[in-house]
């Protein structure tokens, strides 16, 4: 669906409520936040894993939205525009808390004691088929901050290396190898998962 | 060429397709193939995720206090009621909860027994995307704004399947809080959809 024509509840356009919001019109701030506030807090809560964090950082985001809303020129979907700022909101927010997201000078070999194991020479049963989202979220609320970051912008949002390596300051390489250490943690967490649950039955 | 040797480049290789020889590596090594497979699979499965859950009232009142503070609005919302529905729209609410209320009560009532649920997966794997219900609701979009069926079919698609996994999850364990969680996400996630459409129809 196209940005002019998302029509809210209120029955005017998505556009419309943009326009609106830019003059200070309190329904149309509203409105928007109705419209956006799902995917924004489903982002927020995703990259830090927290309840409390993503509901502060839902509330940031949409802040400096209000704020920033004039100067959105329509170059981009508005969705796309906020998410963007959502995604530096909570990347700031990180930052600070000096989390790891990913390390600037990682080898392209790095030290994989807690990272996922490499899988050479031993044959098992492939995932396709046996796992399904529930299990999938629960797999990417256990990955380390810096791998789930990276998983959750490429793999979930759609952010392509280049965009991330932009937003994070790292290297196009650094966010492939990353991204490849999630998953990887990711298929080592869902196997267990399936053989815990083999086990119960 | 080695699986060390494919794997240290898979990382680089894996979203865009590699060389001749890491290809014909992949070909012939049952072990490196099926380590892509299960990373393109887990890959395909997070494109599926979508945003389940709304943030708790708290962040629109504390954002609503900011926007006043920092004199961004011109004026509070006359109405009280939350999120700015209009007081017609409480009724589509009521009638969401119920549709919430029925399905999960239908649900939970036929899962809390652990015996069932060797006997249910089948049945839950077997449920349609789209229900006869589902359907209807699409019917009627689709007279008054054809523009908006897709997302809607889309919408109810995505949440269909995460109500499926999540039951599954739930016979599977009857015992697993977070999915019982997770399943009722899902089922009010259906009802804002109806709700949402009803009140395009309007």
């Amino acid at each position: 669906m196209t940005q002019a024509k998302k029509i809210l509840a209120s029955g005017i356009t998505e556009a419309e409520a943009i326009d609106r919001a830019k003059g200070g019109d309190a329904e149309a701030f509203e409105m928007l936040y109705g419209l956006h506030k799902r995917r924004v807090y489903s982002l927020c809560l995703r990259m830090t894993g927290n309840t409390a964090e993503a509901e502060d950082l839902t509330q940031e985001a949409f802040l400096q939205l209000y704020r920033k809303i004039a100067t959105f020129r329509g170059e981009s979907a508005f969705s796309t525009w906020l998410h963007r700022l959502a995604v530096n909101v909570v990347l700031m927010h990180l930052r600070k808390k000096g989390l790891p997201e990913v390390s600037l000078d990682e080898a392209l070999e790095p030290a994989q004691e807690d990272g996922p194991k490499k899988d050479i020479g031993a044959r098992d049963n492939v995932l396709a088929g046996s796992i399904d989202r529930v299990n999938l979220e629960r797999a990417i609320e256990s990955l380390p901050p810096g791998y789930r970051i990276i998983f959750v912008l490429h793999d979930i949002e759609g952010y392509e290396h280049n965009e991330i390596a932009e937003m994070m300051g790292c290297s196009i390489g650094n966010s492939k190898s990353q991204l490849h250490k999630a998953r990887m943690k990711l298929r080592d967490l869902l196997k267990i998962s399936r053989a815990e649950k083999a086990a119960k039955r | 060429m080695t699986c060390a040797e494919f794997q240290r480049v898979l990382p680089y290789i894996i979203d865009t397709g590699g060389n001749a020889e890491q290809e014909e590596h992949l070909r012939e090594c049952a072990v490196c193939a099926d380590l892509v497979a299960d990373l393109k699979y887990i890959a395909d499965q997070a494109k599926l995720l979508v945003p389940m859950e709304d943030p708790s009232p708290r962040v629109w009142q504390g954002l609503q206090k900011s926007l006043e503070r920092e004199g961004l609005v011109k004026s509070a919302p006359a109405r009280g009621s939350l999120l700015g529905l209009p007081s017609r729209d409480w009724g589509w609410m009521a009638a969401g909860a119920a549709i919430v209320l029925l399905l999960a009560g239908i649900f939970f009532t036929r899962n809390t027994a652990p015996a069932e649920k060797t006997t249910s997966v089948a049945a839950v794997s077997a449920a349609p995307n789209v229900s006869d219900e589902d359907q209807q609701i699409l019917n009627s979009v689709a007279q008054l704004h054809p523009d908006l069926r897709a997302s809607y079919q889309d919408g109810l698609r995505d949440v269909n399947s995460y109500i499926q996994d999540a039951e599954q999850s739930v016979k599977n364990d009857p015992d697993d809080q977070a999915a019982r969680q997770l399943l009722m996400q899902a089922y009010q996630q259906k009802a804002a959809l109806y709700q949402m459409a009803t009140r395009s129809t309007q």
